[in-house]
C-alpha cells in the first residue's frame, strides 16, 4: 500500500481541497452575483427575459414592503394549484390556480373590482405563474398588481403564519 | 494484471470527473431551478438553497474538471468524496423522513427514486475511492 498518503499529504491534499472548495465557490457566487444579491434583498428572481416581449411587467414587491402593508390594503392570490393551496398559504390569500384562470376568471372579475390592489405569489424558487397570472389580471384591466416573488417558501422560512384550508 | 491497473484508473477517473463536469454545468445553467430542487429537501433557509445552488455546481465542475486533466487527483478526489458523503446524507434524510422528491443530481425535472439515487451515489464513491489510491502521490 505504497500509495497511501502520509501525515504531511494528507495535510497538503486537504488543503488543495479547500482551495478547490473555495475558488469554486468565490467563482459561483461572483458569477451569480446579481441572482444572490436579488433573493437577499428580497427583489424579484425571474429575469424579465423569460417572459415574453412586449407584455406588460407586474412590479415586485419585497418580504418586507409586504409585511409593512396594513391588512386588506390588498388582496392577496396565491397563484398555485389548489391542493398546495389548502395545505397552507398566506394568511387571508385568496386562491386563483394559475391553470384553471380560464374557468374562474369570470368569477374573480365579477367579485373584485379592477381599482383593487393586488399581489399575487406561488412556490418562488422562479416560479413563474405568479407572474403569469399578474400580467393576465393586468390585461384584464387591474392596474396595481404586484409580485411576491419570494412566495411562500421565503414567507415561511421569515417565521411568518401560515393558514390551512380556507380563509 | 499489472497492465490492468492503470487502465482502471484512467477509465474511473474520466468517469467520474466527467459525470461531475456534466452535473456542475446542467446545475449552473439554472441555478433558480436547482435552488427548487434543494429547497424540496427541506433542510436549509430560503436564502442558503440559493447560496449553495449558485456555488455547488462550481465546485463539481472544477473538481471533475482536475479529475478530466489529470491535475490534483488526489484533492479533487477528495472533495468529489466529501460532496457525495454530503449527498448520500441528504438523501438518506429523506428516506428517514418519507419525503418523496426528485434528487436533483443531475438534470431538473429528472425523476430518478431517491433509492436509486443512492445506489448511484454509492457506485461514485466506489469510484472515487479507486481514483484516489489509483492515481500517483507524485501528480497527487
Amino acid at each position: 500500500m505504497s500509495n497511501r498518503p502520509t501525515c504531511l499529504e494528507l495535510c497538503k491534499l486537504l488543503r488543495d481541497a479547500a482551495l478547490i472548495v473555495l475558488l469554486a465557490t468565490v467563482a459561483g457566487a461572483a458569477i451569480n452575483g446579481r441572482l444572490l444579491w436579488q433573493v437577499w434583498s428580497g427583489r424579484t428572481v425571474i429575469s424579465s427575459e423569460s417572459l415574453p416581449v412586449g407584455e406588460l411587467l407586474p412590479m415586485p414587491v419585497s418580504l418586507p414592503e409586504l409585511k409593512s402593508l396594513p391588512a386588506g390594503e390588498v388582496l392577496l392570490l396565491d397563484a398555485r394549484g389548489r391542493d398546495l393551496y389548502l395545505q397552507g398559504h398566506l394568511p387571508a390569500a385568496r386562491n386563483l390556480p394559475w391553470g384553471e384562470i380560464e374557468t374562474l376568471l369570470e368569477a374573480f372579475r365579477n367579485e373584485v373590482p379592477v381599482d383593487r390592489s393586488l399581489v399575487i405569489y406561488c412556490s418562488g424558487y422562479g416560479c413563474e405563474d405568479s407572474f403569469l397570472l399578474a400580467q393576465r389580471l393586468m390585461v384584464e384591466g387591474y392596474a396595481d398588481v404586484r409580485v411576491f416573488e419570494g412566495g411562500l417558501p421565503e414567507w415561511q422560512d421569515a417565521g411568518l403564519p401560515v393558514e390551512e384550508g380556507q380563509p | 494484471m499489472k497492465n490492468l491497473k492503470p487502465i482502471l484508473y484512467h477509465f474511473c477517473r474520466l468517469l467520474l470527473g466527467g459525470l461531475f463536469v456534466y452535473a456542475g454545468v446542467v446545475k449552473a445553467l439554472d441555478p433558480t431551478g436547482f435552488a427548487g430542487e434543494i429547497a424540496n429537501y427541506q433542510i436549509l433557509p430560503y436564502r442558503l438553497n440559493f447560496l449553495v445552488a449558485t456555488t455547488l455546481p462550481f465546485v463539481e465542475l472544477l473538481a471533475g474538471l482536475l479529475l478530466v486533466i489529470n491535475c490534483k487527483v488526489r484533492s479533487a478526489t477528495l472533495v468529489i468524496g466529501g460532496l457525495n458523503l454530503v449527498f448520500m446524507l441528504a438523501l438518506s434524510s429523506l428516506l428517514v423522513r418519507g419525503l418523496d422528491i426528485d434528487c436533483g443530481c443531475f438534470r431538473p425535472g429528472a425523476h430518478t427514486s431517491v433509492q436509486a439515487a443512492l445506489w448511484r451515489d454509492a457506485g461514485l464513491m466506489v469510484l472515487a475511492i479507486v481514483t484516489f489510491f489509483g492515481s500517483d502521490r507524485r501528480r497527487a
